[in-house]
């Protein structure tokens, strides 16, 4: 059986606003390497877009399918009829169960092409970790956290290459991005927690939007503080 | 040294033009953006057709001068620049 709600009910939306401003930072670094990219036309610039592109869709579908379960959640207590709530997630099993494989995936996927930025992988390689993500992702329905536990280490390894970026270029906004990476890495602990208590989970969003808006905050002064040059 | 690609070129002579206040001698661009003459006719003409620089006279003198859209684009460039650093692309 996959677990779909993690969320405390007080929370319930409140997680997809936090959802909803890590999509908007993502979105906005993704569209700004793009136009890098047209501008340099250098494959890095492409493949950073596409990364930050890949985990902005996987949040859309985590928005979208917490959404449609709130809904449900929502509907089943006001009428109050169980066997209502139990038909209604019956009917859109695979809705959920697709949508949730796509969240994870296009995360996995979108973290392991930045990692891949730093550590260069050939295309067997990366043909090779991709079919393994796929397999992890599929087969670990019911074990959530292995996917969260996934997220953990790519995080790890993306602050570590960008901490090694800092100690070269000692350029402020590397240490702010890899403080952000790492908060958002931190908070993929307490996502692994949520089977103890769901409150982890509160904890976890919450972490995840001080790292999201950290990474904001680095993207923003990289544009305020060129112009000023 | 890596080869400059067009737009570190480009940015390399905006730069020098913003270095000298906006307003550089032809010559002074040739020598300031490491280019040879035929190259920098090449590019100049490119600049002045996408309007990012343009050609005046002073006192029977050639001057290239900054536009608002060549200052623009050199501050895209920037970001763009600062943006590769901070992601060590």
């Amino acid at each position: 059986m996959i677990r779909l709600i993690y969320s405390p009910l007080w929370f319930y939306g409140k997680d997809i606003v936090i959802d909803v401003i890590s999509v908007i930072v993502l979105f906005l670094i993704s569209f700004f390497s793009f136009r890098c990219y047209k501008m340099q036309k250098s494959k890095n610039h492409i493949y950073l877009s596409l990364s930050f592109f890949s985990i902005a869709l996987s949040f859309l579908f985590k928005i979208l399918m917490n959404f449609t379960i709130y809904y449900n959640v929502m509907e089943t207590s006001k009428i109050g009829a169980v066997t209502f709530s139990y038909q209604t997630m019956r009917a859109t099993d695979a809705f959920f169960f697709f949508g949730f494989l796509l969240y994870r995936i296009l995360t996995l996927f979108g973290l392991y092409m930045l990692y891949s930025l730093y550590h260069k992988q050939s295309m067997p390689n990366f043909i090779l970790v991709s079919f393994l993500m796929l397999m992890l992702t599929y087969y670990s329905q019911a074990a959530y956290y292995i996917f969260y536990l996934t997220c953990l280490v790519l995080l790890s390894l993306i602050t570590a290459s960008l901490m090694s970026n800092y100690k070269k270029n000692k350029f402020k906004m590397t240490k702010m991005l890899a403080w952000s990476f790492g908060i958002i890495g931190f908070s993929q602990i307490f996502f692994i927690l949520v089977y103890i208590k769901v409150y982890y989970y509160v904890a976890g969003e919450i972490i995840q939007l001080v790292g999201y808006l950290l990474l904001l905050a680095s993207f923003a002064m990289v544009l305020r503080d060129a112009k000023k040059d | 040294m890596p080869k400059r690609t067009k737009i570190d070129i480009i940015g390399d002579m905006l730069s020098s033009i913003i270095d000298k206040g906006g307003k550089i001698k032809p010559t002074h661009l040739m020598y300031k953006s490491n280019m040879a003459h035929k190259q920098m006719g090449t590019y100049l003409d490119e600049l002045v057709e996408k309007e990012l620089v343009q050609k005046i006279k002073v006192s029977n003198f050639d001057y290239i001068i900054l536009t608002d859209k060549g200052t623009e684009f050199l501050n895209k460039l920037k970001q763009m620049r600062d943006f590769e650093k901070a992601f060590g692309l």
